[in-house]
């Protein structure tokens, strides 16, 4: 019975992208040349979009603790008045969208736009040039002003956007660039408290850092009789090595490359987990796991029991969104960048401001695509976000003194005991992400926000990653490089961190691990690293 | 000489025919019987098997399957050529066989002795609660695993600990991965394969029981004389069945278990395929490695099932 | 005729072994029910073993609140009752057949479907005859595509060769007894035991199947029970595969520990009540002996 059931997932997983023979037949994808009746129909600046009402569907990727019926929300109930746009939203679970859509694109079956449905840069690039999305260059630049201003501010949007064929089928998912504390998301914590017991100073050094971790160790810090604190406590020794490789000038693009970036100076560009510095690097995260300052369990750990081991003030440092709206701590405070050992000083836990390049796709069914984009348009003006996240002003938000923006109060503090999260739900539908937008820190009030992760990105600012490398975008053969080659190696040097930091492989195999890498086709990897780079630059 | 035996032969022919039209007409109510199952293999499986070609094209959504440019094995080539194609059939084959020679013949012996019993209380309670674990999820299982084995936390640490010994990370050392997978299946399924072997007992004619106890025979004597051979033909045919199925080694299980510090033993053909299928539209690559899965079972099968023709009385066909 | 002391021996060893094998077994079990009532903190902190800490009702609370997993409730019985009629009635129409040496055609029929296990279109040729035959987002699309399964017809018509009498099935053919009489008077009721766990197996797969519902079902009140507790259990892998850091997502964490252990009691309860049920019909050679008298 077990290998039936085996047998069945195995078949389905493996078949989940299966393609069939009918389609929805070739479409020409050459200038969807607008009827007269569209045009004349529309508006071309302004609210409302249409003169006449049109329906549109949305296949439409759903956080599992937002509303299941979009027509009641706030936000959309509102808009379709005021663009006299009827949008019919197919929510589809998280869960489940991406056996659905794959099912929805291969089959045929797709409706006018992919909104939040994380369509990939992979997928744009496959299915674009097949005609299924259709480029947006034009439509942008025509009738979607406040996102071409966007673009024409942060051109590395265009180029993230940008796939290889020179077109641009989507519209993203944008933190703004200047909103730090965003891209940061996880800053590294450390617990005030116990720093102040300790009497030590915020670490500043790696040094600094590790006689914080050793001091941890052996001090009952959280006064239960035990020795039982956490110095480090994480899920996954990834999140820490991307925030402590700074100390060794290593990440200097940012989070989206992680295995390359370039020499400082040079436009050079360089694999970072063959070289010494990163070597030297691992060498100090073995040392802080050989000496027990980093939790035995991390490998392994899930999430909620870290959070319930931060709540039993057990953690001396983590690396979390927020330890106050997870853990109930509020007493754990963001570190800067810190210094290494050859006066590196790189901040480089820093996401690409893109964070979702398919966040919203016009399909070949789509009949008003100038309305179409002419409603997406308006969230990425300063109005139309502000309208996104926050809402009405007083009906769900209020300017307070200062002129910030603040949620009331039956959303903040629910008389019917919802937490805040419930209560935005009734309203937004921008809780748990994924969204097309731009999100600036005057209109959006997640954990992000709080004081706390406010001042860790003041920190972090001088020495944060400057000109961060947005997606590159790869070619269908590069992308299948990527996924057989490319992934393996990504695999192997996984593999290889992990051993090296729990000490199951001694360093005196470096050397047989770079030259494995380099047998397993780094060079070829690199020159389509490279290709990617210079398309990305070009554009 | 030659043409009698022709006629010979053209009679017997004749007759044979007269044999089968009788056949097919005395048992039409059989074939009557089968026909909707037909119908449903033919509509629900059949039909829609055009799409193995997948493995062998490029696929292009518009051009659809048959549109779609013939790579012929590229995709296999792919597959065969990974860095990991080794070591990935090696887990997969590994926890397979592992599986079988634990976890086959134990539900047999649990049935064994259940049917000892006398109905009562006890027998209730025992084939209701080794059933049960088989209904939790796999990620709530996966969980109780990791809570069980924790290095800092987990009960048999504990107990290691208080015997004296160091905590073993299990879940962190390849050695371990195979063996915590295929005994914690045990743990979980015994009991439900077990209801196969507890209904085919049922099926045995007690008479024959008391025959041989009148003769003296012992309970184990009888266990081993009558018991098993009674449920041979199912055990037979779910050991071919559960051979065939080698190499399918689930994808969920493993995932939830594996992390870089046990990926060497535990990277298996669906996991590792799940990975490249990560970036995106792979559909290609992963049914061919699907279809070179199915084949490689399938080949299994047909030996295994002539072998069990020749040495037993039961098999598939 | 007393035992020997072998055959004591035998049972005894045969008691003590079940006994710890049944509290091995059961531990797990034991050990949901208990992290259901309990502190979902201390559960996580690997706090609790034998008995609930803190006591806490609200993994069942937020369950008997949550108005959607009610509908999928009843969902899933009616999928589970109509989908098993189905099956086994398919399946006896498939096996007894096969279970007969004169029906000819037998080994290729045999053939014929023991190759779908292995070889298949694959998930979008047949979501797109699902769509074509104009049953996605209904019950049939439930129902039908798995009508029924190899395996089992497997182990049916092996239970039909072996444990039926040929003896039997002779006297009623000389006594000018038809196919389908056969199968109605003697065959089936003299397969209660293998008639039990078809109906066990059947309607178990249809209690914890998802994934096709996951596929052809989009209208929400048409979701099966399994569906939204996966919706639940899966939080904690969506935060890790997503990567997103979102505390939207961590903060709902703490919910989904403290529902997790009680939604997996709520959503199994009543198969782990069938088994018990359908346990009448093991019992050794009952039937047999009824018929043969």
């Amino acid at each position: 019975m077990l290998k039936k059931w085996g047998n069945l997932s195995l078949s389905l997983v493996i078949t989940a992208g299966l393609m069939a023979g009918c389609s929805s037949g070739g479409n020409d994808t050459a200038d969807k040349a607008s009827t007269p009746q569209q045009v004349s129909n529309l508006n071309e600046t302004g609210l409302p979009i249409v003169k006449e009402k049109i329906a549109l569907d949305f296949f439409t990727g759903k956080w599992n603790g937002n509303s299941s019926n979009y027509d009641d929300v706030l936000v959309w109930k509102k808009y379709q008045e005021m663009s006299n746009i009827d949008v019919n939203f197919n929510l589809v679970p998280f869960e489940s969208l991406t056996e659905k859509r794959n099912l929805a694109l291969a089959g045929g079956d797709y409706p006018d736009v992919f909104y939040s449905a994380r369509v990939g840069s992979s997928e744009l690039t496959r299915y674009g040039p097949q005609g299924i999305f259709i480029p947006l260059n034009d439509l942008i630049d025509k009738y979607a002003p406040n996102f071409k201003k966007l673009m024409e501010e942060n051109p590395d949007i265009r180029k993230g956007l940008t796939m290889p064929d020179g077109n641009i089928y989507s519209l993203p998912s944008v933190y703004d660039p200047n909103f730090l504390s965003m891209l940061i998301g996880t800053p590294l914590w450390v617990n005030e408290d116990w720093l102040k017991q300790l009497k030590m100073e915020e670490p500043k050094t790696i040094d600094q850092f590790y006689t914080y971790l050793k001091a941890v160790k052996e001090t009952d810090l959280n006064g239960n009789g035990k020795k039982d604190e956490i110095p480090y406590g994480g899920t996954g020794i990834t999140s820490i090595i991307d925030q402590i490789k700074g100390a060794w000038g290593l990440g200097t693009k940012g989070l989206g490359h992680k295995f390359v970036d370039v020499v400082p100076d040079t436009n050079q560009l360089r694999f970072t987990k063959t070289l010494p510095e990163f070597k030297e690097m691992l060498q100090f995260m073995n040392k802080l796991y050989s000496e027990g300052l980093i939790d035995k369990e991390i490998f392994t750990i899930e999430s909620g029991a870290l959070n319930a081991k931060g709540q039993a003030d057990l953690l001396g440092s983590t690396i979390v969104p927020n330890p106050d709206t997870i853990m109930g701590k509020d007493n754990f405070i963001g570190l800067g960048a810190l210094e290494g050992p050859h006066g590196d000083k790189l901040y480089s836990h820093v996401k690409v401001p893109m964070v979702h390049v398919g966040a919203f796709a016009i399909t070949d069914k789509n009949e008003h695509t100038e309305a179409t984009i002419r409603w997406m348009d308006h969230f990425y003006g300063q109005e139309g976000a502000t309208f996104f996240f926050m809402g009405e002003e007083g009906t769900t938000y209020n300017k307070n003194a200062n002129g910030d923006l603040e949620y009331i109060d039956k959303i903040t503090n629910n008389p019917d005991g919802l937490t805040m999260d419930q209560a935005l739900t009734k309203y937004f539908t921008w809780t748990g992400g994924s969204y097309p937008g731009f999100v600036k820190e005057e209109y959006f009030k997640g954990s992000e926000t709080l004081p706390n992760s406010m001042e860790a990105a003041q920190k972090a600012e001088p020495n944060a990653v400057e000109d961060i490398w947005y997606n590159f975008n790869f070619t269908n053969e590069e992308t299948e490089f990527m996924s057989s080659v490319g992934k393996d190696i990504q695999d192997y040097i996984g593999e290889m961190e992990a051993k090296f930091v729990n000490g199951s492989a001694s360093f005196d195999q470096w050397e047989e691990y770079v030259s494995t890498i380099e047998k397993m086709g780094l060079e070829e990897y690199m020159k389509v690293y490279q290709a990617a780079y210079e398309r990305y630059n070009a554009s | 000489m030659a043409g009698e035996k022709i006629t010979m032969k053209k009679e017997r022919f004749k007759q044979r025919q007269k044999n089968n039209l009788q056949l097919w007409t005395k048992n039409w109510e059989l074939y009557l019987l089968f026909l909707p199952v037909m119908a449903y293999f033919i509509i629900f499986h059949y039909i829609p098997m055009y799409g193995v070609q997948i493995a062998f094209k490029d696929f292009i959504a518009n051009k659809g399957i048959l549109g779609s440019p013939w790579v012929g094995f590229e995709h296999f080539e792919r597959f065969f050529d990974s860095f990991y194609f080794w070591r990935i059939i090696s887990n997969t084959l590994g926890i397979g066989i592992y599986e079988l020679i634990v976890g086959f013949p134990i539900p047999i012996v649990l049935a064994l002795m259940i049917h000892e019993l006398r109905t009562g209380k006890f027998r209730r309670f025992v084939q209701t609660v080794t059933y049960m674990p088989h209904f939790l999820s796999t990620i709530v299982m996966v969980g109780i695993i990791m809570m069980f084995l924790s290095p800092t936390s987990g009960l048999v640490n504990v107990v290691i600990t208080l015997f004296g010994g160091e905590p073993i990370s299990f879940m962190t050392e390849p050695g371990w991965f195979k063996s915590i997978y295929v005994w914690s299946g045990v743990w979980q399924t015994m009991g439900w394969s077990s209801i196969i072997y507890i209904a085919a007992l049922a099926g045995i004619d007690p008479q024959l029981h008391e025959a041989a106890r009148v003769d003296g025979a012992s309970r184990l004597r009888r266990m081993w004389h009558i018991n098993i051979p009674g449920i041979a033909p199912t055990i037979i045919v779910l050991l071919i069945l559960n051979i065939g199925s080698i190499l399918g080694v689930g994808f969920e299980k493993v995932f939830l278990m594996q992390n870089n510090l046990n990926m060497e033993s535990s990277d298996v053909i669906s996991t590792n395929v799940y990975r490249s299928g990560i970036l995106g539209a792979q559909y290609s690559y992963s049914a061919a490695v699907g279809l070179f899965n199915s084949i490689v079972n399938f080949i299994i099968l047909i030996l295994v099932n002539r072998i069990a023709r020749k040495v037993s009385s039961s098999s598939l066909w | 005729m007393a035992e020997s002391r072998g055959d004591r021996f035998i049972m005894s060893s045969i008691y003590i072994l079940l006994g710890v094998i049944s509290l091995i077994v059961l531990y797990p079990v034991y050990f949901v029910m208990v992290a259901s009532l309990s502190n979902p903190e201390d559960v996580m902190l690997g706090k609790v073993w034998l008995w609930p800490t803190d006591f806490s009702f609200v993994g069942y609370q937020r369950i008997f609140e949550n108005n959607e997993l009610m509908k999928g409730y009843l969902n899933t019985i009616l999928y589970t009752f109509f989908g098993t009629v189905l099956n086994v009635v398919m399946t006896i129409a498939a096996a007894y057949p096969l279970s007969r040496h004169d029906f000819k055609g037998r080994n290729v029929f045999t053939l014929m479907i023991v190759f779908t296990m292995f070889f298949s279109g694959g998930m979008i040729p047949t979501y797109l005859l699902i769509k074509d035959l104009g049953i996605l987002d209904t019950f049939w699309a439930m129902i039908l595509p798995t009508a029924v399964s190899v395996w089992n017809i497997l182990i049916m018509r092996t239970f039909f060769q072996n444990s039926i009498p040929k003896e039997l099935q002779e006297a009623a053919f000389l006594d000018g007894c038809s196919n389908m009489k056969l199968l109605m008077r003697i065959i089936l009721p003299l397969s209660g035991p293998v008639l039990a766990v078809m109906v066990l197996f059947y309607a178990v797969g249809h209690w914890n199947s998802y994934f096709n519902a996951l596929i052809y079902l989009s209208d929400r009140d048409k979701y099966p029970l399994q569906l939204f507790l996966r919706e639940i259990l899966i939080q904690d892998q969506m935060q890790n595969m997503v990567d997103l850091g979102s505390d939207t997502f961590s903060r709902s964490l703490m919910e989904v520990e403290a529902i997790k252990y009680a939604a997996v009691i709520v959503t199994n309860l009543p198969m782990l009540l069938l088994y018990p049920f359908l346990q009448k019909y093991f019992i050794k050679g009952v039937m047999i002996g009824a018929i043969k008298g």
